[in-house]
Parts: C-alpha cells; sequence; structure tokens
C-alpha cells in the first residue's frame, strides 16, 4: 500500500465512523438481511400465502396507480377512509379525555366520583367493544367508536397522571404571587400538563392505528385498510395485495408515531423541558 | 413596624394528643429591616415563614402586616423559594410578569414595570431565556426579580441559596445587599448557615429545638460590606455555632 492509499483508507475509516452514517449503514444493514430473509422464506417454504418481496412491491405500486377489480377503489381511497376513520375517533377522545382528565386530576370529588368508572371501563381490550359498537351504532360511527374507546383511556391516564404530578412548589409559588384557584388552574396547572397530554397523543396514535385496522376486518363499509387486507387474503386469495396492505399500514404507522415523536419534541422545548 | 408577630404556635395533630413544631415565637420586625432567622434543620424556620406567606395556617397567634392581619397568600408578600420555584415553560421576562399577569395589567405596562426588576438583578440579555437554560445562581436572580415585580410590602426568603455551590452563594450574598439597599426592602431570611447570616443580617433570630420558639436575638450593627475574616466576624461565629451545637445535643 502507498501512502496515498493509506491515507485514502484512513478517511473512509473516519466517514464511516459518523454516527449519522454509522446509524444509517447499520439500518440499511438491518433492513437488508429482513428482505433477504422474507425472499428466502418465500422461497422455501413455497407457500402461496407468502409471495416474495418483489411480488408485494409490484402489487403495491399498482395498487396505488390502478383501481382494484374487484372492489372498484384504488389505495388511496382505502387510506382516506381509514386516516377519516381514525381522525374522527382521536378528536372524539380528546375532547372527552381534556376536560374529564383535568377535572379527575384537579378536584377531589370529580375523582371519587369518576375513577371508578374508568377502572371497570379501561381493562377491556377496545377491539371487545366491536360487536356492540357495530350493532348500537351501526357500520359507519362503530369503527370510529372503537378508536374513541380506544384512543380515551391512554390520553385520560397521561392528562390525570399530568395534573396529579404538579409540583406543589409550582403552586405555592403562584399562591405567593396572588393567584386565585382558578388562576393557578390556567397558569401552572394547565401548561403542566401539556406535555403529558402529547405523551398520551403519541400512545393514542400507536393503540388507535391497530384498532382501527382490527375494527375494519371486523364490519366496515366503504372501504379501509384492515377491510382491505382481510379481502384481499380471505375472500378473493390475492396474497400479493394483502402484504401491499400490510406494507402501507406499517408505513402509515411509522409516520404517524415519527411525526408525533416529533411534535412532542418541539413541544418538550416550549415547554422548557430539554 | 411593618410585620409583628404575635404568641405564634403550630402543632400537628398526633395519635395521642399534638406535636408542638412551633411555641411562642412573637417577633416584630421593623420597615426595610434585615432579619435572619437561623436555626438547626427540622427546627420549624420554614415553616414560620411559610405561614406569614399565607401557605401554611397557624394553630393560635396572630401576624400583622402594616397593622392588618394576615389570611391566606397574597402578593403584599414576596417569596423566594430554595427550589427556584420558576414556571419551566415561561422565559424569563414572562416568569417575572407573573404576577403583573394575574393582575391584568395590560403586556405594554408589565413589560416596561418588570424591565427594571430585570435589570436590577442584572439579567439583561436574558430575557427570552427558558429557566433550563440558566445556571442555578441566574435562576435565583429570576426568583428575586419575580418576587420584587409585584412590589411587596415585605420579602420572605427560605433558604434561597442553600441550593448554590458556595461560590455562586457568596456572590449572590453580595449581590442581594446591593438589591436590598436599591430597594429598601424588609427582608426575612431563612438560613442555617451561620456565616450567610452574619455576613447578611441587622438582626439574627436564633431558632430553639422542637418546638421552636426565639432563642437567642443578635443585632449586629458592623457596616457593610462585612469581612467574613474578621476577629469580631469569627468570635460571634464561634459563639452562635457553639449555641446551635448544644441544641442539637439536647434534640438527640
Amino acid at each position: 500500500m502507498t501512502e496515498d492509499d493509506i491515507d485514502r483508507l484512513d478517511k473512509t475509516m473516519e466517514l464511516l465512523n459518523k454516527p449519522l452514517v454509522k446509524n444509517s449503514i447499520v439500518t440499511t444493514i438491518s433492513l437488508g438481511m429482513f428482505i433477504l430473509t422474507w425472499w428466502a422464506v418465500s422461497i422455501l417454504a413455497n407457500l402461496v400465502y407468502i409471495p416474495t418481496p418483489w411480488e408485494a412491491l409490484d402489487a403495491l405500486v399498482r395498487s396505488f396507480v390502478e383501481v382494484d377489480p374487484n372492489l372498484g377503489i384504488t389505495m388511496w381511497q382505502n387510506i382516506y377512509a381509514s386516516l377519516r376513520r381514525f381522525v374522527m375517533g382521536f378528536v372524539l377522545a380528546l375532547a372527552l379525555a381534556i376536560p374529564l382528565g383535568l377535572a379527575m386530576g384537579y378536584s377531589k370529588t370529580f375523582e371519587l366520583l369518576a375513577k371508578p368508572v374508568v377502572e371497570v371501563f379501561r381493562p377491556i381490550p377496545p377491539i371487545a367493544w366491536v360487536p356492540l359498537f357495530i350493532l348500537v351504532f351501526a357500520y359507519f360511527w362503530g369503527p370510529i367508536m372503537v378508536i374513541f374507546v380506544g384512543v380515551l383511556f391512554p390520553l385520560l391516564s397521561n392528562i390525570y397522571f399530568g395534573v396529579k404530578s404538579v409540583d406543589p412548589i409550582l403552586m405555592d409559588a403562584a399562591r405567593t404571587q396572588g393567584a386565585s384557584r382558578l388562576q393557578i388552574f390556567t397558569k401552572v396547572v394547565f401548561p403542566y400538563t401539556i406535555p403529558f397530554l402529547m405523551t398520551g397523543i403519541r400512545i393514542g396514535m400507536g393503540i388507535g392505528w391497530m384498532c382501527i385496522v382490527a375494527a375494519e376486518m371486523i364490519g366496515v363499509q366503504g372501504g379501509g385498510l384492515g377491510y382491505y387486507i382481510l379481502t384481499q387474503a380471505l375472500t378473493l386469495g390475492l396474497y400479493d395485495r394483502m402484504f401491499a396492505g400490510l406494507i402501507v399500514v406499517a408505513v402509515l404507522g411509522l409516520l404517524t408515531t415519527g411525526i408525533m415523536q416529533y411534535l412532542e419534541n418541539v413541544t418538550n422545548r416550549r415547554m422548557g423541558i430539554r | 413596624m411593618i410585620l409583628e408577630i404575635k404568641d405564634l404556635k403550630k402543632s400537628f395533630p398526633k395519635k395521642k394528643g399534638e406535636m408542638v413544631a412551633i411555641a411562642d415565637f412573637d417577633l416584630d420586625v421593623d420597615e426595610g429591616e434585615f432579619v435572619c432567622i437561623l436555626g438547626p434543620s427540622g427546627c420549624g424556620k420554614t415553616t414560620i415563614l411559610r405561614i406569614i406567606a399565607g401557605l401554611e395556617t397557624q394553630t393560635r397567634g396572630r401576624i400583622l402586616l402594616n397593622g392588618k392581619e394576615i389570611s391566606g397568600p397574597g402578593s403584599d408578600r414576596g417569596m423566594v423559594f430554595q427550589e427556584f420555584a420558576l414556571f419551566p415553560w415561561r422565559t424569563v421576562r414572562r416568569n417575572v410578569e407573573f404576577g403583573l399577569e394575574l393582575k391584568g395589567v395590560p403586556a405594554e405596562e408589565r413589560r416596561t414595570r418588570t424591565e427594571k426588576f430585570i435589570d436590577l438583578v442584572g439579567l439583561n440579555g436574558f430575557e427570552d431565556y427558558h429557566p433550563y437554560q440558566l445556571s442555578g445562581g441566574m435562576k435565583q436572580r429570576v426568583g428575586i426579580a419575580r418576587a420584587l415585580a409585584n412590589e411587596p410590602a415585605i420579602l420572605l426568603m427560605d433558604e434561597p441559596f442553600g441550593a448554590l455551590d458556595a461560590q455562586t452563594r457568596n456572590l449572590m450574598q453580595k449581590e442581594l445587599l446591593r438589591i436590598w439597599s436599591e430597594t429598601k426592602k424588609t427582608v426575612i431570611f431563612i438560613t442555617h448557615s451561620v456565616d450567610e447570616a452574619l455576613y447578611l443580617a441587622d438582626r439574627i433570630v436564633v431558632m430553639t429545638a422542637r418546638p421552636s420558639s426565639i432563642g437567642q436575638v443578635y443585632e449586629i450593627k458592623w457596616p457593610r460590606p462585612r469581612d467574613r475574616a474578621s476577629p469580631e466576624f469569627a468570635a460571634l461565629r464561634k459563639q452562635i455555632l457553639a449555641q446551635l451545637e448544644s441544641m442539637v445535643m439536647v434534640e438527640e
């Protein structure tokens, strides 16, 4: 090796040791190995249910650009249908969880009143509600209500916990500054709770996403990703399309969590938590 | 006389009878005076300050501020906490403005009125920083500015420099004396450091062990700034330390 070669090797090593470069290399290797394993399994098992990654990718691309001949809609419309349910259920849950969680945390009477009921409903898996909700709320509101209960409890517990963990010394400080009980609530308790609310939203998003896909498999009207996956697999036997659906669910799940993580960090910085 | 504490008692109920934390505590504080309350840990000195602030209620006795009996917390008494107790989501300026905001003072006026207190504590240039970006000493400067911005009749300080390192602590003591001489505020300052009390106070009130009452009162007439290395400083320090030590022995 000449000195030039050694120099070049040094520079390469230096680049490889940078954290960002290093991490992306490891991530690429990890994903690459996953795809290779999938490929190997699909060939070795030789099952009709497991297409090769290539077949899945092909079905994925086609699902976006072509109208599905059996469902009459594209993947975009399925995504839209799922996201719409997701957002509606989420907004409903927020609208109830924020006032309820704040009230439960701040008022002892309200806590005693509401907590037993919450504790009874909390352990019920959201999916267990599907049959009842389909019967009561029918096919449009049913799946939305499943999201609603799925998201409600993580939101509620985080907000309640946030109010409970307000540093008493901050309330003392506000009182010595002349704050009324209402002002302590609006200017100390509420802002203190915001980062907890953000954590609740992030956790709720993960749970809500699982709920909507599951709920759509059981009863749905007008498309949706869960419905898409189930129909392709069990009704039509188009397993490459089923895998395309799985990939879409995974990517959207990653995206929502990633966006939320970012928003949570931004909020924490704004709220003075490093 | 700006503050009168008469026959103060604080006790907590126990299974049998009561635990008396403070008893027979009487204290008069003059306008503009700097009083240090000094005592062994667990002697209830913080409780006394919290009662004056209205954050806790006494079992017996009366506290008069400018002749009027106090009940509950109010902005006429500014409090500075050992833990700083700043609102982490508010910038320096908005922490200092907090009291005026509660009173509904318009934003423009809040800004001009708090500006001078931010200057006074030496924090200009840091108005838009969040507390987590500040050092301990700077955080407590915010705490002092926030308490003063309400223009209280009296400043209550609960071991305000207890969480600071020795060097910062000495600097902050010096700064506090400057702020005190500029604002002419009456100060009640809680500490367990004899050194700190001797450096700061016009009067040192030494507390006894539980049930706490006033043990001994020292008028310190030395001019400021005081020299911690002077013989009379050292002699009085030794005397008070011995007194505190004997109380700890009794307690154990």
